[in-house]
């Protein structure tokens, strides 16, 4: 049963077709990599799928409801989860702080100008399963603002999480990232992935990771859709070949 | 907060958290003593009063710059019309002490509820520009409005009147009213305090670091900014109906651009992340202010050069100063 | 009555061409420089003072010139102490110090040239009227009208077509591009900065010769001028120029049936304008935000 399903889906912005006949569907439980070059509009996908602006063409489904022109803060409620690719964290708090907004507002709290015990529990005990899970609780009180560019997405990560997304949307969820951190990161992209049993579609450009975890690949490039298909198929597909992985496996090499 | 998830020395945390329960203790010794030990220094209990009242204007007005981030620079507007509003429920409805500061807070917070939503339709630096606008337009209309407000001159023809509690009719001079103004102080600090530490007043913090993150974190952020400025006017207005109460009269000045500014420049003064900072930053005004204008005609400019400097040399404030050297 | 109309109109447009030039200057610092030059009402009103003091030596004309120009010497001044350190910090902390300038140069105007108005004397020939039926269209009213439109045409005309124009558009658009391309940023905020006081000058001066003069005039006019940005949209220099003249307008003709309202209404229609088309008549959605 898909989850996610775009339908001939376009954008324009003025006279630059951005995207063009995108049309792909993603299963529930998938873990979907899309990959292609700069510019080839990855991040304007996501754009579309979380409500940031609408298409200009084609419809987007979402657990069989039509979805296009529903604000994003509605789209978080019916479940779809995003990061970014400059890291939207809370900077100045710490970690801990980070991680109790986003439970509190989670959990629907963010107008009530006090909580009950029993409610506090609750958010203290969802911030440390967080914690626990992002494997960021050592470093709880940390500002975010001073840690690492890998321990802040991480902590973005754990944010996007107290959501209970459906469909969890990583944007270059490892740029940036030493290769210790990048293991972190696949990890948990994985677990939760097979464990938690979250939907995911990342963007990346790290070819050993898109290879190495993605269930399905979809290959973007120049704002359409040049392939899709296992790991497998895309690597033998000669015009991923030539318009992209031949480059980018040349780069690996080297 | 639960101990297991704190990683932090729980001996620092400790020592940390006594010296600012330390410090509170402090204030709150030295605030209830002040018309004992204020003229023993050469100052006067209305000086304290007026403190306390700009304090608690600040402290509203920083509910929504310093923890929101928004940037409002016509916060006057709602301390004078609390000043007109209490003044007018003197003349024309009942001369009532407690029934003249409710009516002025009431009449500026609605002015804030509905000026909110208008003014949130842009953001940052044009957001500050109708928030200005906006507080001119009271301006205008308590100045044009000559029949009920008294224009230019100002609203006069009502005074402090004594309180009744019961069958007791208690005067209120300056002593007493001193009190009656950190009574209301104490209160409106505890409601900040209390919403800080609530799922709301982290709401607040997480808009101001970040308006995108919170968005999609599926928060309706423009609810939280109008709901942020409707309480901050509120107290603000507070606070201009208990400047009414001190003074005896409400005029245009109270609610003009210059005051919006000095609310600004308070917060920043005393540190705007602070609990404490704006009312630091309002002791320090006052006093100044005070000082500038018995010594000086032209202490306006000397208001207006605290304004610069304290931007290009103190722009963390007072306490935050404190904060940064205590942590290095 | 339509003598009524017309005439308090073309009143309200003579005190909106003040605020369209104040708007003009004003969004082209808040463009380039990011900065809400709160002192910018002030500068106007030095300008004015400052022909006041100079007219009896150099005349009307000589004035004109040589006032704004004195004007531009202090604001890039101004710019260069004062403002150039809080570029890319918090926008809080520029319009505070604006703030702070505004009172000091208010200040010091009202201690210089005394807190009483003063009149602006002009040259005879541009206060008689041009004719008796229209007897509001002064010689100095048509002047005031020629010289706005010479000034803004002459602006437009320089962003269009000058190298420096051609900067300043780019780098409203994209600051950290045109900065990479090798373009000196700091010279070119500080002359945008200068251009806005310019205008604010020379606003100054014709508004003298019309309104007289008073410490207070300078925060007396940017107020309207805020709305005139917001009315004509953010972003967009012509929408501030006609935000002002349709505020100036609507005022004048406030002024003529409900004179009570004659300031408020300025702002009522910034309301409507928030409510009913947040970007403003003229302004681009998504624009500098």
């Amino acid at each position: 049963m898909n989850l996610l399903k775009l339908d001939n889906v376009g954008r324009r912005f003025g006279a630059l077709q951005a995207l063009k006949g995108i049309s792909l569907s993603v299963e529930k439980g998938e873990l979907r990599a899309i990959i292609g070059p700069n510019g080839a509009g990855k991040t304007t996908l996501f754009n579309l799928i979380s409500g940031f602006f609408p298409p200009t063409d084609g419809s987007i489904t979402f657990d069989g409801q039509p979805i296009v022109s529903v604000s994003p803060n509605a789209l978080v409620k019916r479940g779809i989860i995003r990061t970014f690719q400059i890291t939207q964290v809370f900077l100045s708090l710490s970690v801990y702080e980070n991680l109790r907004v986003a439970v509190e507002t989670a959990m629907g709290l963010q107008l009530s100008p006090w909580i009950s015990r029993a409610k506090r529990a609750e958010v203290e005990a969802k911030v440390e399963e967080l914690a626990q899970i992002t494997r960021i609780a050592p470093k709880m009180n940390r500002i975010v603002g001073e840690m690492s560019h890998g321990d802040q997405r991480v902590v973005e990560v754990g944010i996007a999480l107290s959501r209970h997304p459906k469909l969890l949307l990583l944007d270059e969820p490892t740029a940036g990232m030493g290769d210790e951190e990048t293991n972190h990161m696949t990890d948990l992209i994985r677990w939760l992935n097979k464990e938690q049993g979250i939907t995911i579609l990342f963007v990346e450009h790290d070819m050993a990771i898109v290879f190495g975890i993605a269930d399905k690949i979809t290959v973007l490039d120049n704002g359409t859709m040049l392939a899709e298909g296992t790991a497998a198929e895309i690597s033998e597909n000669p015009r991923v070949q030539s318009a992209y992985l031949g480059n980018a496996l040349e780069e690996n090499a080297a | 907060m639960s101990s297991s998830i704190e990683t932090k020395p729980q001996a620092a945390r400790h020592a940390s958290t006594n010296g600012r329960v330390a410090a509170s203790v402090i204030i709150w010794v030295a605030l209830l003593f002040v018309p004992f030990w204020l003229p023993m220094v050469g100052g006067y209990t209305d000086l304290a009063s007026r403190a306390l009242i700009y304090a608690i204007a600040a402290s509203g007005l920083n509910l929504v710059l310093g923890y929101t981030g928004g940037l409002s620079f016509g916060h006057a507007a709602y301390f004078g019309l609390g000043a007109y509003g209490a003044g007018l429920c003197l003349i024309y409805i009942a001369p009532s002490l407690p029934l003249a500061i409710l009516a002025g807070t009431v009449l500026g917070g609605i002015a804030g509820i509905l000026v909110g939503p208008m003014a949130m339709k842009r953001k940052g630096i044009y957001f500050a520009m109708i928030t200005i606008a906006f507080g001119q337009m009271f301006y205008f209309i308590a100045v044009r409005w000559n029949g009920l407000t008294g224009g230019e001159d100002g609203l006069t023809g009502f005074s402090r009147v004594p309180l009744h509690i019961g069958a007791q009719t208690i005067p209120l001079g300056a002593d007493r009213f001193y009190y009656v103004v950190l009574a209301l102080f104490a209160v409106v600090m505890a409601v900040i305090w209390q919403i800080l530490r609530s799922p709301l007043g982290h709401s607040f913090v997480a808009v101001r670091e970040n308006t995108t993150r919170l968005r999609f974190l599926g928060v309706a952020v423009d609810k939280q900014i109008w709901v942020a400025f409707a309480i901050s006017t509120f107290i603000t207005a507070l606070a201009g109906a208990l400047n009414a109460m001190l003074t005896g009269f409400a005029s245009p000045d109270d609610l003009g651009w210059q005051l919006s500014g000095s609310f600004v420049v308070i917060c920043v003064l005393g540190g705007m992340r602070s609990f404490w900072g704006p009312f630091l930053g309002a002791i320090i005004y006052i006093v100044a202010q005070d000082y500038l204008s018995s010594i000086t005609q032209n202490w306006m400019s000397f208001i207006g050069l605290i304004f610069v400097l304290a931007v290009l040399f103190f722009p963390q404030g007072l306490l935050g100063f404190i904060k940064a050297r205590t942590r290095s | 009555m339509e003598a009524l109309l017309l005439y308090s109109a073309f009143n309200g447009l003579i005190v909106g061409i003040f605020y369209a030039l104040m708007a003009l200057g004003l969004s082209l610092i808040l463009g380039l420089n990011g900065v809400i030059n709160f002192a910018h009402g002030t500068f106007m009103a030095l300008g004015g003072y400052v022909a006041f003091t100079i007219e009896p030596y150099v005349g009307f004309w000589g004035s004109l010139v040589v006032a704004p120009l004195l004007c531009v010497i202090l604001g890039v001044a101004v710019e260069r102490i004062l403002i150039r350190p809080l570029y890319g910090r918090d926008p809080l902390f520029s319009l505070l110090l604006t703030f702070g300038l505004a009172m000091i140069m208010e200040d010091l105007i009202r201690t210089i040239w005394g807190s009483i108005g003063q009149p602006f004397a002009l040259p005879n020939y541009l206060n008689t009227p041009l004719s008796n039926s229209l007897f509001f269209l002064t010689g100095y009213r048509v002047v005031l009208i020629l010289i706005t439109a010479l000034v803004t045409g002459a602006l437009f005309a320089v962003l269009r077509f000058s190298r420096i124009g051609i900067r300043i558009r780019a780098g409203n658009a994209d600051l950290e591009t045109i900065s990479a391309m090798g373009v000196n940023i700091f010279f070119l905020r500080a002359a945008n900065f200068g251009i806005g006081i310019f205008l604010a000058g020379v606003a100054g001066i014709l508004a003298a010769g019309q309104l007289g003069l008073s410490p207070s005039i300078g925060s007396q006019l940017i107020m309207p001028s805020f709305v005139a940005i917001i009315v004509g949209g953010v972003g967009s220099l012509l929408g501030s120029v006609l935000g002002g003249l349709i505020i100036g307008i609507a005022s004048g003709i406030t002024a003529a049936f409900f004179p009570v309202a004659q300031e408020v209404v300025i702002y009522v229609i910034m309301a409507v304008v928030l409510v009913a088309r947040p970007r403003g008549l003229f302004g681009q959605e998504g624009l500098f935000e």
